[in-house]
């Protein structure tokens, strides 16, 4: 800008000057050449006639200073010069203002020197007696007269150039000054430059529209980020190069990897093989999964390729806790596995003693008790058959079951009253003792609940032992307790036997008798009354199962 | 110029940790095999050991071409010349895992009280190695120091392991045989602790430049 503006000014500047240079001195030097040519033609005419009047003496007196005088005869020979010896002098008869003096009187003519340094002014006069005298006067010419000015021209130059510079950065500064302070930010509330109006306005409409679409991507982005954040699988996506692009907060927590790891390679945040395997897979545009372990848990992991047009661009790796959907397989694969054992028992008892019936190898006498046997058996195979069809019954929900007002005590009652000969025959000590509770339940599940409670604390005590109900209301609950003086449950199995089939003891469960599935009813009955199952226990000296019904 | 070598760096940073993780696999089924006294789980050791081998051998031939091509100077020529250390001492990490998976089918090792405290010593071992491969991901100084120090740790479970089968020897009724397996597979663990020593000290030089012990 300043430059450009400095080139103009400094244009016209040079321009103005040489153009008013050329004229001063044109006009000038012609005005005062006329005036000399003019002096000159006066001075001859006055020289003349001295010539005239005094003849060759006139030239003895003569002071001539400027004026260069020759005296020329008819013939063209020099008789007298001021400047140089006549002798050495050529003929002059054919110099121009000679010639023409000859021949009209007087004549005139200008030459320039060899150099063209000077200028010469002639002016020749024909005298009465045929000679003619002629004056010259030297004057410096046009081109001497310019070079006797070049330091003043040349200062006048540098004085021109220095302002040109001068005034450049200021015009400059002050019209790039209101430009500068343009607000951009809000380009209409600027006055500056009419010219300008337009582009401010297409400025302001354009950020505008920025602003616009900035706010709609953030808020997608905010919208994606929250979905991605709060989710509880993990997810990375990768490059097609393998390096994290994005990474959620649950696959960083599951990783332990800190923010910085965007950017870094996969491997550097987990080195699982397997993983490895799938992800490169994944990169070369197969989805793969696998489950893995991490921290001691199962994931499953996806590996899906991200293509666009058929090029891979880069994987997404879903991490989904499987943990407890393993663990729901293999209870779901022992309990199958459990219960075609549980039936198989007693059903070979059955098969053998009926082998033997048939094959009449039973002695008349025997006949009976083998007859009983079978039947004890069978009705263990039918209390197992009824557990698993009350169990599965639960497990849908136990939506076609009546819940009805009833007193937990009287249901307790006639639970203890049920159990009072199993108790006898074990000499065990069955108490019930409490207030009456009513609860809104369903009574047939508040029963078994008693019931394989009671049941339990029975089969599991010492000989002479105890076993207390007691039935309380508490803070508007009812809470049940069923404390036993039994062999206890030790802290590790405590978690578990609540599980179908789960025995503390696995080689004692035939003498005991039982399911293995009574706890595992109590604890479906107690979640479907929304009741808290709580075991407090010591080996050796006792357990104490407490159920807290909300009322 | 520089483009194309960071991506080779980037490269073999990303082989370096794989085979960082093919030793730790290595030595984690060597000591499941010996814990639970399983020898068909130690078969698949010496492959994972030949994988380990090619991968050194591949590793290698990178750091030498880096070198040859790119000149690296600085950091980068200590990254390069650690990497090149680092991948023998992976390498024999993997052979000694398959020495141990070889003792071990062979089948004179079963799981009694006595490999429990080689089992404790393996766990220890193993802790080494992935510290030390997590310090050389994470150029993690701190902890490649742990590392070094942690060998102090495994040096005395050593110790523990000779008492124990000094005792052992006394006893009129031991395998000798089992007994010396048992010396063996605790002096390769030892020997695994210090090459983790190694990588942890390559590490630390390709971090800070300065060459200890």
């Amino acid at each position: 800008m300043t430059k450009r503006i400095f080139r103009s000014i400094c244009l016209v500047a040079l321009t103005v000057f040489l153009a008013s240079v050329v004229l001063f001195m044109g006009v000038l030097y012609e005005y005062f050449s006329n005036v000399e040519q003019t002096q000159l033609k006066m001075q001859t005419t006055l020289a003349a006639q001295g010539v005239t009047n005094e003849g060759i003496d006139y030239f003895h007196d003569l002071k001539v200073k400027n004026y260069r005088i020759s005296w020329i005869d008819t013939e063209g020979n020099v008789i007298f010069d001021s400047a140089s010896d006549t002798a050495e002098m050529e003929n002059h008869l054919e110099r121009e203002e000679v010639r023409e003096a000859l021949s009209s009187g007087y004549g005139e003519s200008k030459r320039y020197s060899a150099t063209l340094m000077e200028r010469s002014f002639y002016s020749a006069q024909k005298l009465d007696d045929g000679t003619v005298l002629r004056l010259s006067i030297s004057q410096n010419s046009i081109l001497t007269l310019l070079l006797g000015m070049t330091q003043p021209i040349c200062i006048i130059f540098v004085i021109a150039l220095i302002l040109s510079i001068v005034l450049a950065i200021q015009v400059s500064k002050k019209i790039v000054k209101p430009l500068n302070e343009i607000d951009l930010d809000n380009p209409l509330s600027n006055e500056g430059y009419d010219e300008l109006s337009p582009f401010l306005r297409r400025i302001d409409s354009q950020q505008r529209q920025l602003r616009g679409q900035k706010a709609e991507l953030l808020q997608k982005e905010n919208e994606l980020n929250t979905i991605i954040g709060s989710m509880n699988e993990g997810m990375i996506l990768l490059n097609q190069k393998g390096k994290i692009i994005s990474i959620n907060p649950a696959a960083r927590k599951l990783l332990d990897a800190g923010t910085d790891c965007i950017g870094s390679d996969m491997l550097s945040l987990c080195r699982n093989l397997e993983l490895q395997e799938i992800l490169t897979k994944a990169l070369h545009g197969e989805r793969g999964e696998n489950i893995i372990r991490l921290h001691g848990e199962s994931y499953q992991i996806d590996a899906d390729p991200i293509t666009s047009e058929n090029i891979v661009k880069g994987a997404a790796l879903f991490f989904f806790n499987v943990t407890e959907k393993e663990k729901a397989e293999q209870i779901r694969r022992e309990f199958t596995a459990n219960v075609s054992h549980e039936l198989k028992t007693p059903l070979h008892s059955i098969s053998g003693y009926a082998e033997l019936l048939k094959n009449d190898m039973v002695k008349e006498n025997d006949k009976i008790p083998f007859a009983g046997k079978i039947y004890d058996e069978a009705g263990r195979m039918i209390r197992l058959v009824e557990d698993i069809i009350s169990l599965s019954h639960l497990d849908e929900g136990a939506d076609d079951m009546q819940r009805e007002n009833i007193d937990l005590y009287t249901l307790a009652e006639k639970a203890v009253q049920s159990l009072e000969p199993q108790a006898d025959t074990v000499c065990v000590a069955l108490e019930l003792s409490g207030v009456p509770a009513p609860l809104n339940g369903i009574p047939q599940l508040l029963y078994s609940v008693i019931y394989n409670l009671c049941d339990n604390a029975i089969k599991y005590n010492h000989e002479n032992g105890k076993v207390m109900v007691n039935i309380q209301n508490e803070n508007g609950m009812v809470v049940l307790s069923v404390e036993d003086t039994g062999i206890g449950i030790a802290p590790e199995h405590q978690e578990r036997i609540f599980e179908r089939f789960y025995r503390v003891d696995k080689s004692h469960s035939k003498a005991v008798g039982g399911t293995g599935l009574g706890l595992s009813i109590v604890k479906h009955a107690a979640k479907i009354h929304n009741a808290k199952v709580d075991v407090k226990s010591h080996v050796g000296k006792g357990t104490t199962v407490i159920v807290t019904f909300p009322k | 110029m520089r483009l194309k070598f960071d991506e080779q760096l980037d490269l073999l940073n990303k082989e370096l940790i794989t085979m960082g993780a093919f030793c730790e696999n290595a030595i984690a089924m060597s000591a499941k095999a010996l814990t639970e006294g399983n020898p068909v789980l130690a078969k698949a050791v010496p492959d994972l050991s030949v994988q380990i081998d090619h991968k050194e051998r591949e590793i290698e031939t990178m750091c030498l071409k880096l070198l040859l091509q790119q000149q690296p100077v600085a950091k980068d020529l200590r990254v390069v010349s650690s990497a090149l250390k680092m991948v023998t001492d992976m390498a024999r990490i993997g052979d000694q895992s398959a020495d141990i998976a070889e003792i071990i089918t062979l089948a004179n090792i079963h799981a009694t009280d006595d490999t429990q405290v080689i089992h404790d010593m393996s766990v220890a071992v193993i802790k080494m190695v992935t510290d030390s491969i997590d310090a050389f991901v994470k150029k993690d100084m701190q902890m490649a120091k742990a590392v070094i120090d942690y060998d102090d740790v495994v040096d005395s479970f050593f110790d523990k392991v000779k008492k124990m089968l000094i005792e052992l020897f006394s006893k009129p009724e031991t395998d000798g045989e089992y007994a010396i397996d048992l010396l063996m597979i605790a002096k390769y663990f030892e020997r695994i602790g210090d090459h983790a020593v190694n990588i942890a000290k390559w590490v630390l030089f390709s971090i800070t430049g300065n060459k200890e012990g």
